[in-house]
């Protein structure tokens, strides 16, 4: 029976095997690499070729499918599992190279062509997408760009020294300044702690329970671009969690229910342009 | 099911991952309703098998974008005999030199294992392969007997170098990015050892092997995976299976077993006993919950992380399955996660950020919002509709949007927004 728990996956055996340069491939693992080349994400990442091939060796794997049980709920729609860039890009991250790129804006504006160092690929699981993290030398800065909207990339061909120089100085860049703040459970919602718990659980965390009032907080660390999200995550827990240090979290919280009761009419005053800016902008104003 | 249980290292990793560490020991244990020494000692296990002195931090420092899923070793925590750990190994390094009969194999086990060493006998040779037949490892060739067995990395030897790359990345995404994963998780660091070997050590790149980053991962959500295969199992042959529940409001999360009776009877936990007939995975807590039907036809929900100790139980008759399977979907077909409760129409206005920035509204509410409909639509802001069982389960995501979302209908909805939004309006003016 399928089962995850195996003799062979122990990491007695596999430290043991370490030394060989052996390594072992179980039914379970191809059957399952046999359900994922069903995915059509399979036809953009692999020749039609190695399909073939890998077919062809999953063959005899034939373990019950088991994922008629299996749904899946909530989800963001699935736009982007594979993008054709991942492979230009990757390659030119394997040469240390540096690259010429060409994006649009976020409203569909054509760019000129860049000079830049291409740093970290990244998918993000809310917004179901692939990023770029890139150091742009011409304007010195750390940059963050959707593949959807890279036009192109080439790679352009610098020394390893200058390489290495560039790199060093976007490593630096890269590292973004991270803020903390604490957010507690209200007492009476101690009882779905767990759900809180999960909702809060992709973000770097540390929960602290004071056994004397039997109450927990949350210590949240945070970079400037994650700031967004984890103000969504505040929203949707809404009454059962307070914002109890973080300045900026409590002023846009406080901003969120002024305009959202506006919304309904409950107090006098004018709508407003809705208060969910977009994660780059918030970056610059949370340093309060 | 499975002889080695791993319930407690489970529940042990979960509240570690979800607290990140900030328990103090004693906390920790009255958590899982476990001793200070039980838990004492689960620590020392879990940090041999992880290779890490100090693990808490593994949950602390880059976990929000780390590409290595740090609760992966729970998998590699089936323990194996001394001697198994050491003859297994050579098995298979003999095999992959070329295929070898079992008599063969037990003269390079004889000559390789240490002489002080236990030495092996032909009977454990035929069991250990037997054992590698079972799981797909090794594979008999063609032919009479004695039965030549060779090493099955067919997958790997096929491919092409630049195949290879293209598999170990493909495989990096997808157990990344779908579930289940923790297969595609183990398969990745096989491939990571079949790259290293193909490669020959001048070009080596440690950048072949950088993995991608992904963000927002629920981390947690492999540890449930351990459970996944035997209730997929269950379903597929149509049996019914009992289990502990410890339902998530219960403050303990695991019970040991007592061994005094005198207190066992205050600590007893109801077994339950159910057909499952789906498994489904929450996307927005990283959750998974097990729908099945009880004794008399009710559906229940449980929450696979509360589920221990499943047991197999009777066959029901196929037709029997196939209906309360239909009788399921039917009720689920506007389940937002779960709720199979009434069907409501829901109403909300979404508006769209200023004219000078892209919508990202409308685009997110286009990405999560599942099977509602945009039904208006102006410059300022666009009308969403769904129907959807009960409000309980969309509140959240709609209250996710702030002001930028106002719920027209049902009526109650609209007013409860009203009401909580001032409730939370007070947290925060209390605090000028």
């Amino acid at each position: 029976m399928t089962h995850p728990f195996e003799k062979i996956f122990s990491y007695q055996l596999s430290s043991q095997l370490e030394e060989t340069g052996v390594y072992t491939l179980t039914s379970q693992e191809r059957s399952w690499l046999k359900s994922m080349l069903e995915h059509p994400a399979a036809l953009e990442a692999l020749e039609p070729r190695t399909i073939a091939k890998l077919r062809e060796c999953t063959l005899d794997d034939e373990l019950p499918d088991l994922t008629g049980g299996l749904i899946e709920k909530a989800g963001s729609r699935e736009v982007q599992t594979v993008h054709p860039l991942l492979d230009p890009i990757r390659r030119i991250l394997r040469h240390r190279q540096g690259m010429t790129i060409r994006c649009t804006t976020k409203k569909g504006k054509l760019n000129d062509p860049q000079p830049g160092l291409p740093c970290k690929l990244e998918y993000s699981m809310v917004k179901r997408e692939w990023y770029l993290h890139w150091y742009n030398s011409r304007t010195r800065s750390p940059m963050h760009t959707r593949l959807a909207h890279i036009v192109s990339v080439e790679e352009t061909r610098m020394s390893r020294s200058r390489y290495e120089e560039m790199s060093a100085r976007a490593q630096k860049l890269s590292e973004p300044p991270r803020y903390e703040a604490t957010v507690e459970v209200l007492r009476i919602y101690n009882a779905e702690l767990t759900r809180i718990l999960h909702a809060f659980s992709c973000f770097d965390k540390r929960v602290e329970f004071d056994e004397n009032d039997q109450t927990y907080r949350i210590h949240l660390n945070f970079s400037g671009s994650e700031s967004q999200f984890v103000l969504t995550k505040l929203r949707f827990l809404g009454k059962r969690v307070r914002v109890v240090e973080g300045e900026y979290l409590k002023w846009r919280m406080r901003e969120t229910t002024r305009k959202a009761l506006a919304l309904y009419g409950v107090e006098a005053e004018a709508k407003e342009p809705a208060d969910d800016g977009s994660g780059e902008q918030t970056a610059a104003k949370i340093s309060s | 099911m499975a002889k080695e249980s791993f319930d407690k290292e489970i529940q042990f990793l979960r509240l570690l991952a979800l607290t990140g560490g900030g328990y103090d020991r004693q906390q920790f244990a009255g958590r899982l309703g476990i001793s200070v020494h039980t838990f004492d000692k689960t620590v020392r296990r879990l940090r041999e098998i992880s290779g890490d002195a100090d693990f808490a931090d593994l949950f602390r420092y880059g976990y929000a974008d780390s590409a290595e899923p740090v609760l992966l070793f729970l998998y590699r925590a089936k323990s194996m005999k001394e001697s198994e750990s050491r003859r297994l190994p050579l098995i298979l390094a003999s095999l992959k030199q070329q295929p070898l009969t079992a008599a063969e194999l037990l003269d390079a086990c004889c000559q390789q294992l240490p002489a002080e060493a236990a030495m092996p006998d032909e009977k454990t040779i035929r069991s250990d392969l037997r054992y590698l037949e079972e799981i797909g490892v090794v594979r008999r060739q063609p032919g009479g007997r004695p039965f030549r067995y060779v090493l099955n990395n067919d997958l790997t030897d096929c491919l092409s170098q630049k195949e290879l790359i293209d598999l170990y990345e493909f495989v990096d995404i997808m157990a990344n990015t779908q579930i289940p994963s923790v297969q595609g998780y183990l398969l990745r660091d096989n491939l990571k050892k079949a790259l290293k070997s193909a490669v020959p050590e001048d070009d080596w790149n440690d950048g072949l092997l950088e993995p991608f980053s992904y963000k927002y991962h629920y981390d947690a959500r492999i540890l449930d995976e351990a459970h996944l295969y035997t209730v997929l199992q269950m379903i597929r042959l149509r049996k019914r299976i009992s289990f502990q529940y410890f339902s998530p409001k219960n403050r303990k999360s695991y019970a040991a077993k007592d061994t005094n009776p005198l207190f066992g009877r205050e600590n007893e936990i109801r077994r339950e006993s159910t057909l499952p007939l789906k498994v489904v995975y929450d996307h927005q807590y990283g959750r998974w919950y097990m729908i099945g039907s009880a004794s008399k036809g009710r559906i229940v929900k449980f929450r696979m992380e509360g589920m221990i100790d499943i047991a197999e139980e009777q066959e029901v008759p196929e037709p029997y399955f196939t209906q309360k399977t239909a009788e399921l979907d039917e009720r689920m077909r506007c389940s937002w996660l779960i709720d199979t409760g009434e069907t409501v129409t829901v109403r909300a206005r979404f508006y769209r950020p200023g004219r000078e920035q892209a919508d990202f509204i409308e685009e997110r509410v286009r990405l999560q919002g599942q099977w509602g409909e945009i039904v208006e639509a102006d410059e300022e802001s666009f009308v969403y509709e769904i129907r959807v069982n009960g409000v309980t389960e969309i509140r959240p995501w709609l209250r996710g949007f702030g002001s930028s979302c106002e719920v027209l209908e049902p009526a109650a909805l609209r007013q409860s927004f009203i009401d909580e939004w001032k409730e939370i309006g007070d947290y925060y003016d209390a605090s000028i």
